[in-house]
């Protein structure tokens, strides 16, 4: 597919989880935790489950579920005994993804932030503004295969992505998902 | 008049392809590659009319450094015709003319100079009696193009780019630093107004071929990315410049930035130098290589550098009659192009100066009156010398374009060898190449180019090398002072504003004589040129008026845009990223009609068939006070605090007292900045121990959270904030039925014993996990419900199904403000403002000051013991034909006593009620007040107790008796 391509996700299992002892507890239910902010990795968990788990801070951290993925029930679940300097964080969020062909000249009309420039092996978090709007970017895949996860406030969602499917398509894109 | 020439070697234009067009409804014929000016300049005698005097005017830089040449395109206005390549089926008009160019009726203006001198506005329009006749006067005569108010929108794309280094500039320094820049490794982008490489100067054969070496060697390196017709606008800080091409803005931020944005030709100052066919030697250099066209038939040339000899020797090459050449200076001109005019017997008249132009038929230069100069500078108009000749190019100065330089932090300095201002002091990652650092000669600004890229490319990480400075020319190519004054005037300074000598000369005398003040005053440098071609003339007159060196004058402050800038490309897609709760589609299909709050979309009301605005929401305000009503207000800011120090951080940020509350209570709460002012209000629930849930106003979600999470940190107390507030939606049912209905969906025991007025609960509504508070924003018995974004839709609709039955309503904002206004409640910003403390707006009640400290105390402390200046009180309107709306004055005598904040008609009260701030005195109970209204009417109305409406708070405990 030509062009660049604006998924717009919905259904996967989100959650927060901010406090003083935020990473300790986390480690402690099996989660592999990023060594610093501003990182995220896909943490194994359990057998065969794995979910993504971005340090927003040094005791800020936000999950998210892979497809059809039950590993954050069972985060949820333990996070009801109220461990000591953990709380929980209600995630929302308006989620979708861009990738495909062009997807930098698309991105470089609503951002400020040089995608193309990061170092991908380190596993950066974003946390920037697009067009206004407060963004968590998750970016993953080498070259042509680059992608961009986003994720942010869900009242900004349907107005956001209306923007963003004007530069897609005005890009030579495709605007999938449940706004296509 | 200008001509075509034979085809020239490196023309752009493309004389296959002929372009049809029209000027002045006139049918023209111009070339693919020509511009409108360009295409013009062959046909018409002159192009526009000067803005003040109306006086005819041609090409003057061609290079879009005068407002000469602006033109109505096709109903766009201002379009710069130096630049704007030709399209087939152009519509082209002259701007600034009453009846067109030829007839423009504004030419009368000219004769009146004299009763028009420099500020005579200042001097003439301070009688407020007649203003408003001369502000219609002068709203009809300025201004050049004129906008069409219908015009379609037109959205342009802006977008961020990076680059290792940043190169401004196409010339031979600019692609001297491109192509050093990239040969150490930089990605580099290099960007020219012009849409070819190579630069706007005049050169040689052989300086023409190593041009066209660098160019190509520039096409074919992959590092260097190359944007043509592209201005670059404005440099802002960390090395962010905005780049504008036609149709797009591009924000580009680099590494380091090589300003090679060369000089500006200046002109000389004498009398009719603005005549049509008077223009400078480089604009005319451009005519002729990019164009083809001969600047004119007999030319006359004004010098007083090499390049006048070099552009006489190429047009008479070319066929083209150089009458003479009038050379300011004493000493001849050295070097071959000199002597190969002298060898052609071009007449060369040494310390010559134009004394005055004379029009020819037609209204173009006839004639150029040349006169010996003394050795002090001054013409001796004794021996004046008639030169008949169709064109003057005038060729005896440049400024540096240190524009962009300047915005960037660059410091210039006035070398007086050089006569040119150049740059002094860069800040880390600008470097400066070319004629703008005061080198001159070709091979010298090429490597001076190659210097500043290999430094901006060491600057960004690439390479080391740091070769050798390049000395800046020694010879100055521009004449001190190419002014001459003549009794008659009409030498003008400034093209766009038409200043001439004198204007600026009185302007020193009136004591306007810096910089600064003689531009404020003169206006010299405010036309869309913003003084490329009379900064340094001004600068020269101020100076010999003062009896000072240019060196001795500061600059006047340079900012972007650097050339005239279509608001388009300023506005972008104008991109509106509005907030909409989780039920914004079922507000859709109830007949929302839409208004903006801060920068969410909220129902203003619900429209039903029959019903007018009006209607509606009475009915809906009647619905809930008789029956039942469900509003969305999943706007509110909505923010968690955890930790064992969540109520401490609450005392100190709000007003009133929180870290005793009980579990499963809420309480009001007022937030202060440091100087007292009310900022924000909400409802503040305590859900456990460690853990609260509060409110805030629609628009200060965000900054609330800010500020707190700022005091937190400070601070350092055990405890974190979440922003929940996109995450969580919320509704507030209300209404005497509230109770029963909402009582079926729920697992909250809602008894009042188990959930009374003010209380907290957690539970399920509808399935869903719910936090409910009984508030009583509205005063009625009711509930907010708050359920994660994901359950909205479904509570929602229960809520609404569920009361359907009993007479449910939605409402919206309208209704809420009827309603909270019938009790009294205050809504922040809107009935307070940026002084108002709680004491003024009535809200003492919400204050602890016993406690040790929270923001704002202090300055309460003051305001207390100083007393109000306003208080925030109830108001009834006695009979009136007219409301009286927001905003309103009260008026006290003869003297204003304070404002209408909120005001409307209560059909449950049978009155039109509001909230005034009012000067103390008149702020007593029962005293009566008068509203100015519409037109001037005075409207009695009554200070009254709030709340207006069950000022027992019954309605809030319906049911408790039981």
């Amino acid at each position: 597919m030509r062009g660049p391509v604006l998924d717009v996700e919905d259904g996967a299992a989100r959650l927060g989880l901010k406090g003083p002892r935020a990473a300790e507890w986390l480690e402690a239910q099996g989660a592999g935790v990023p060594a610093g902010p501003n990182r995220w990795r896909r943490s194994p968990f359990g057998a065969a489950q794995r979910f993504l788990v971005a340090r927003l801070g040094h005791t800020e951290f936000f999950l998210e579920d892979e497809e059809g993925g039950t590993a954050l029930a069972t985060v949820a679940a333990a996070l009801d005994a109220a461990p000591l300097g953990v709380y929980p964080v209600l995630h929302e969020d308006f989620a979708f993804q861009m990738s495909g062909e062009g997807v930098h000249d698309a991105l470089a009309q609503v951002c400020n932030v040089n995608f193309a420039a990061l170092d991908l092996d380190s596993q950066p978090l974003v946390m920037t503004l697009m067009i206004g709007v407060a963004v968590l970017v998750v970016p993953e895949g080498a070259d042509a295969a680059r992608q961009y996860r986003f994720w942010c406030d869900p009242t900004f969602g349907p107005t956001l992505s209306e923007a963003l499917g004007t530069v897609v398509v005005e890009c030579g894109g495709t605007i999938r998902g449940v706004t296509a | 008049m200008m001509y075509r020439l034979e085809p020239q070697p490196h023309e752009w234009i493309d004389r296959s392809a002929p372009i049809e067009f029209s000027f002045e409804d006139r049918p023209c014929r111009g070339y693919a590659g020509d511009t409108i000016s360009s295409a013009l300049a062959v046909s018409e005698p002159y192009l526009a009319r000067s803005f003040k005097y109306h006086r005819p005017r041609g090409i003057l830089s061609f290079a879009n450094h005068d407002s000469n040449t602006l033109f109505q395109v096709d109903g766009v206005p201002n379009v710069r015709g130096d630049v704007t390549p030709l399209r087939s089926g152009m519509r082209v008009l002259a701007v600034n003319t009453f009846g067109g160019l030829a007839h423009d009726r504004g030419r009368i203006l000219d004769r009146c100079a004299r009763f028009l001198p420099v500020g005579f506005y200042y001097k003439a329009f301070h009688s407020k009696r007649l203003f408003p006749r001369w502000e219609r006067m002068i709203r009809s005569l300025t201004g050049l193009g004129r906008v069409t108010l219908g015009a379609e929108r037109r959205l342009t794309p802006k977008r961020y780019a990076f680059c290792d280094v940043l190169v401004i500039g196409a010339g031979p320094s600019g692609l001297g630093a491109a192509l050093a820049a990239a040969a150490a490794g930089a990605r580099v982008a290099l960007v020219d107004e012009a849409p070819r490489l190579g630069g706007a100067s005049v050169v040689s054969a052989a300086e023409r071929a190593e041009l066209d070496a660098m160019i190509d060697e520039v096409s074919r390196s992959e590092r260097i990315a190359v944007l043509t017709g592209t201005v670059a606008a404005g440099c802002y800080a960390d090395h962010w410049v905005a780049l504008a091409e036609p149709e797009r803005m591009t924000k580009m931020r680099a590494q380091a930035v090589v300003f090679a944005t060369g000089v500006i030709e200046q002109p000389a100052v004498f009398r009719n130098n603005d005549l049509p066919g008077v223009m400078l030697a480089s604009g005319a250099w451009r005519l002729v290589e990019r164009h083809g066209i001969a600047p004119g038939r007999q030319v006359t040339v004004v010098a007083a550098n090499l390049e006048a000899y070099v552009l006489a020797h190429a047009l008479t090459a070319r066929g083209v009659r150089i009458v003479a050449i009038v050379d300011l200076r004493a000493e001849p001109e050295s070097g071959a192009e000199a002597a190969a005019c002298a060898a052609a017997g071009i007449k060369i008249l040494q310390r010559h100066a134009p004394y005055e132009a004379l029009a020819g038929a037609g209204g173009g230069v006839g004639a150029l009156v040349a006169a010996p100069l003394d050795t002090a500078g001054r013409v001796d108009a004794r021996d004046r010398r008639r030169l008949d000749c169709d064109c003057v190019l005038m060729s005896v100065g440049w400024a540096a374009a240190a524009q962009l330089l300047s915005q960037a932090g660059g410091v210039t300095e006035f070398s007086e060898p050089l006569r040119q201002f150049v740059p002094k002091e860069l800040p880390p990652g600008l470097y400066a190449a070319g004629r703008l650092n005061g080198v001159y000669e070709y091979a010298a600004r090429s490597a001076d180019g190659r210097r500043a890229g290999a430094e901006a490319a060491a600057h960004a990480g690439f390479g080391t090398a740091v070769p050798a400075s390049v000395p800046r020319t020694s010879r100055s190519p521009s004449h001190p002072f190419p002014i001459f004054p003549h009794p008659a005037a009409k030498n003008f300074v400034d093209f766009d504003e038409d200043l001439q000598v004198k204007d600026l000369e009185n302007a020193v005398q009136e004591g306007f004589d810096s910089s600064e003040l003689m531009k404020r005053y003169s206006t010299v440098g405010m036309g869309p040129s913003q003084g490329k071609h009379s900064h340094m003339n001004a600068l020269r007159i101020l100076a010999r008026a003062r009896g000072l060196k240019v060196r001795d004058l500061g600059l006047t402050t340079f900012r972007p845009m650097y050339q005239p800038m279509p608001l388009k490309l300023l506005a972008g897609r104008s991109f509106n990223v509005e907030r909409r709760t989780p039920i914004d589609a079922r507000h859709g299909s109830l007949g929302a009609v839409w208004m903006p709050a801060g920068n969410w979309r909220r129902p203003e009301y619900y429209a039903v068939a029959g019903e007018s605005r009006e209607q509606s929401i009475a009915a809906e305000v009647e619905a809930v006070r008789a029956r039942l009503g469900l509003i969305d207000v999943g706007t509110l800011g909505k923010i968690e605090i955890h930790g064992p120090d969540a109520g401490a951080l609450l005392d100190r940020v709000y007003a009133g007292k929180y870290a005793d509350m009980k579990v499963g209570t809420t309480r009001y709460g007022l937030m202060l900045d440091e100087s007292g002012v009310i900022v924000d209000d909400g409802v503040i629930a305590r859900l456990g121990a460690e853990r609260f849930y509060f409110t805030t106003t629609t628009s200060g979600s965000a900054a609330v959270f800010r500020e707190l999470q700022r005091w937190n940190a400070l601070w350092g107390l055990d405890c974190v904030l979440v922003n929940v507030t996109g995450h969580r939606a919320a509704f507030n049912f209300a209404g005497p039925a509230s109770r029963d209905v909402l009582a079926a969906l729920t697992d909250v025991d809602l008894g009042e014993a188990a959930f009374p007025f003010l209380a907290a609960r957690e539970g399920r509504v509808a399935g869903a996990p719910a936090r409910l508070m009984r508030v009583g924003f509205v005063g009625e018995l009711g509930y907010e419900i708050h359920v994660p974004a994901s359950s909205a839709s479904t509570v929602w609709q229960a809520l609404y199904e569920a009361g359907l039955p009993g007479g449910l309503r939605p409402f919206g904002v309208e209704a809420q403000r009827i309603l909270r206004l019938e009790k009294g409640h205050l809504i922040v910003s809107q009935d307070t403002d940026g002084l108002t403390d709680p004491f003024e707006a009535n809200a003492r009640w919400a204050v602890s000051m016993k406690k040790p400290f929270f923001v704002g105390q202090r300055s309460l402390r003051i305001l207390e013991a100083r007393g109000p200046r306003q208080k925030l009180v109830g108001i009834e309107v006695l009979e009136s034909a007219q409301a009286p709306k927001e905003c309103h004055l009260i008026i006290d005598g003869d003297a204003i006593g304070g404002r209408v904040t909120s005001i409307a008609r209560s059909r449950v009260l049978g009155k039109t009620i509001g909230l005034a701030m009012l000067a103390p005195q008149l702020a007593e109970v029962g005293r009566e007040i008068r509203i100015r209204a519409d037109g001037g009417e005075l409207i009695a109305a009554r200070v009254v107790k709030t709340p207006f409406y069950d000022p027992e708070n019954a309605r809030q405990r319906i049911g408790g008796a039981a």
